[in-house]
């Protein structure tokens, strides 16, 4: 498989204050990237400068061998930006039009429609009386609207309700069935299981992890064991489970552990008087906290 | 050149959907207009002459602001909504944009132009030669060049709120000192002495000599001329300026 996104020891500092710090990777043809990390690990930073939309204080980008910039590259790239960027006085179907004019090989008015989940009477709406979901939805559009090889996609979910959500992976599954090249940022741990081939996780500027999401999961997803509880049992009580972190909110107990399996023989072997037991995966944002909270590697 | 034609169009009928443009470039004019030359009539000597004046100086006053105001204000906005970001990702190229921009801003102005022109003639029935009122359009059409000059300059300021304060000062002190709402020989005697290096006198100016079956004066193309290259240098500049952060 050929090479597509080549990132070459890239840095960036704005006035002094480093951003991405030599961050180097590849991306193959037809791969699902998810870009993870915290508030500020440089997720969006990288993106801009992949896009060519920034220029990189050290180190290169190549799409294709060739500089993003190069109008060759930006005809077969969609795009979505963290921030969504639209066109005002003007209704859904006239900014799809104008953007599909750009490129050589536009997809479908139908086929767009059909991706983003745009209905009729949005797309005859002007763009500035639309709702931040439908605006993230158009924004989807406009990405597609070149029928691109690559995507580049920065928080494309932010906004989104249940449904556009479900549509919105649904065509991103689709995409890449085709062999689309995809880049996406999130911060929802189950999004990335949904689409991503592979997850790069960001922090303080840094490559920190580069795994495959079942590895991720392993890796990061702590389990959340919770139940509740009529008899107050003191904390020492639940020691033995291997819990990494345990809560007591009034009658509700929970228990962060790195295997749900062995906490729960242990705890069932406890016999405590506790119902409702049910078993989560950990969120992304406890991922990060933990990420926060381990000692700086300098 | 159809995403030209596609972007100059959208462009033209975004200008139109814009009450704002419609009231300050269309209704404004018309009522000016007509309050000058129906009720509050001057004393300036040939009336026939005075009423295809003032037309002239409405139609200049019409096409100016626009050129200064919707231009500027669309550049500002465009780039703080992100959409000039947006568009740096997809194959269409800055030049494009910013003619294409360019284009659908003029064609607006022909629009303007010939309403303004067709009420004007039909309020007050004037009659003109044929070619007077075509080099009078074209001037005025061709004579915005420094305007859109100044709007492209107002452009690269960073908030829409300033720039569209910045741009309703420059645009009402340009009309007057222009002579657009009152014939210069009632402005103060020094006023009248600067006159011939404000942009605005002369673009007035230009279409008041043709209307009288003159040609507009060599000085004042080359004021506008000298107008429209400082605008644009300053505006290179300060894009260069802003791009290098
Ligand atoms: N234009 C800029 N000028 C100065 N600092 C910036 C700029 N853009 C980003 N930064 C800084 O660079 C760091 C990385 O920001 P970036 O937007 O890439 O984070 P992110 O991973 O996308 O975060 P989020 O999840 O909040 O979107 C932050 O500390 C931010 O303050
Ligand atoms: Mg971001």
């Amino acid at each position: 498989m050929t090479t597509i996104i080549d990132c070459m020891a890239v840095g960036k500092s704005f006035k002094g204050k480093s951003a991405v710090k030599d961050l180097s990777f590849q991306m193959k043809k037809g791969e699902v990237v998810a870009l993870l990390g915290p508030n500020g690990a440089g997720k969006s930073t990288t993106i801009q400068m992949l896009l060519g939309l920034m220029e990189p204080s050290v180190g290169r980008v190549t799409i294709s061998g060739q500089n993003p910039k190069l109008k060759a590259v930006r005809e077969r790239i969609g795009v979505m930006l963290q921030e969504v960027r639209l066109l005002d006085t003007v209704t859904v179907k006239e900014i799809l039009q104008l953007v599909r004019g750009y490129y050589p090989r536009p997809l479908s008015m139908e086929q767009l429609t059909r991706l983003t989940g745009l209905d009729e009477s949005s797309l005859n709406t002007r763009t500035e009386k639309l709702s931040g979901g439908q605006k993230q939805r158009v924004s989807f559009a406009l990405a597609l609207a070149g029928n691109p090889d690559m995507l580049f996609l920065d928080e494309p979910t932010t906004g989104m309700d249940a449904i556009a959500r479900k549509t919105f992976w649904k065509s991103i599954r689709e995409l890449a069935e085709r062999g689309t090249t995809i880049i996406f940022t999130t911060h929802y741990l189950d999004e990335v299981e949904v689409a991503a081939t592979r997850v790069l996780m960001m922090n303080h500027g840094e490559l920190i992890e580069d795994a495959t999401p079942a590895m991720m999961k392993k890796k990061l997803g702590m389990q959340r064991i919770s139940f509740l509880t009529d008899a107050v049992y003191r904390p020492e009580t639940y020691q033995g489970l291997a819990a990494t972190d345990i809560r007591i909110d009034g009658k509700k107990v929970t228990i962060l552990t790195g295997n749900a399996d062995h906490s729960l023989k242990i705890l069932y072997a406890l016999e405590l008087e506790i119902s409702e037991v049910t078993v989560n995966r950990g969120t992304l944002e406890e991922a990060y906290s933990q990420l926060t909270d381990s000692p700086e590697v300098s | 050149m159809k995403i030209l034609w596609n972007e100059c169009w959208l462009e033209a009928l975004r200008v139109f959907r814009n009450r704002y443009f419609i009231f300050w470039s269309l209704i404004m004019p018309i009522v000016f207009y007509v309050f000058y030359t129906k009720v509050m009539v001057q004393d300036v000597g040939d009336p026939k002459l005075w009423e295809k004046h003032l037309l002239m100086s409405m139609a200049a006053f019409s096409v100016m602001g626009s050129s200064i105001m919707t231009l500027g204000l669309r550049l500002v906005q465009e780039r703080n909504q992100g959409w000039t970001t947006y568009l740096k990702t997809t194959p269409v190229s800055g030049a494009v944009y910013f003619i294409a921009k360019m284009a659908g801003q003029t064609s607006v102005h022909i629009f303007t132009i010939s309403v303004i022109f067709t009420s004007g003639g039909l309020i007050n029935g004037i009659s003109m030669p044929a070619i007077e009122w075509i080099t009078a359009g074209m001037w005025i059409l061709i004579g915005a060049i420094p305007f859109l000059a100044l709007g492209g300059l107002i452009g690269t300021m960073k908030k829409s709120d300033t720039a569209s304060g910045v741009s309703n000062l420059i645009y009402l002190a340009l009309a007057v000192t222009g002579g657009m709402w009152m014939p210069m020989e009632f402005m103060p005697k020094l006023l009248q002495q600067v006159a011939q290096w404000i942009p605005s006198y002369q673009y007035a100016a230009g279409a008041w000599s043709i209307i009288r079956g003159e040609a507009p004066g060599l000085v004042g193309i080359l004021v506008l001329i000298a107008y429209t290259v400082v605008f644009m240098i300053l505006s290179i500049q300060r894009r260069r300026m802003q791009e290098a952060i």
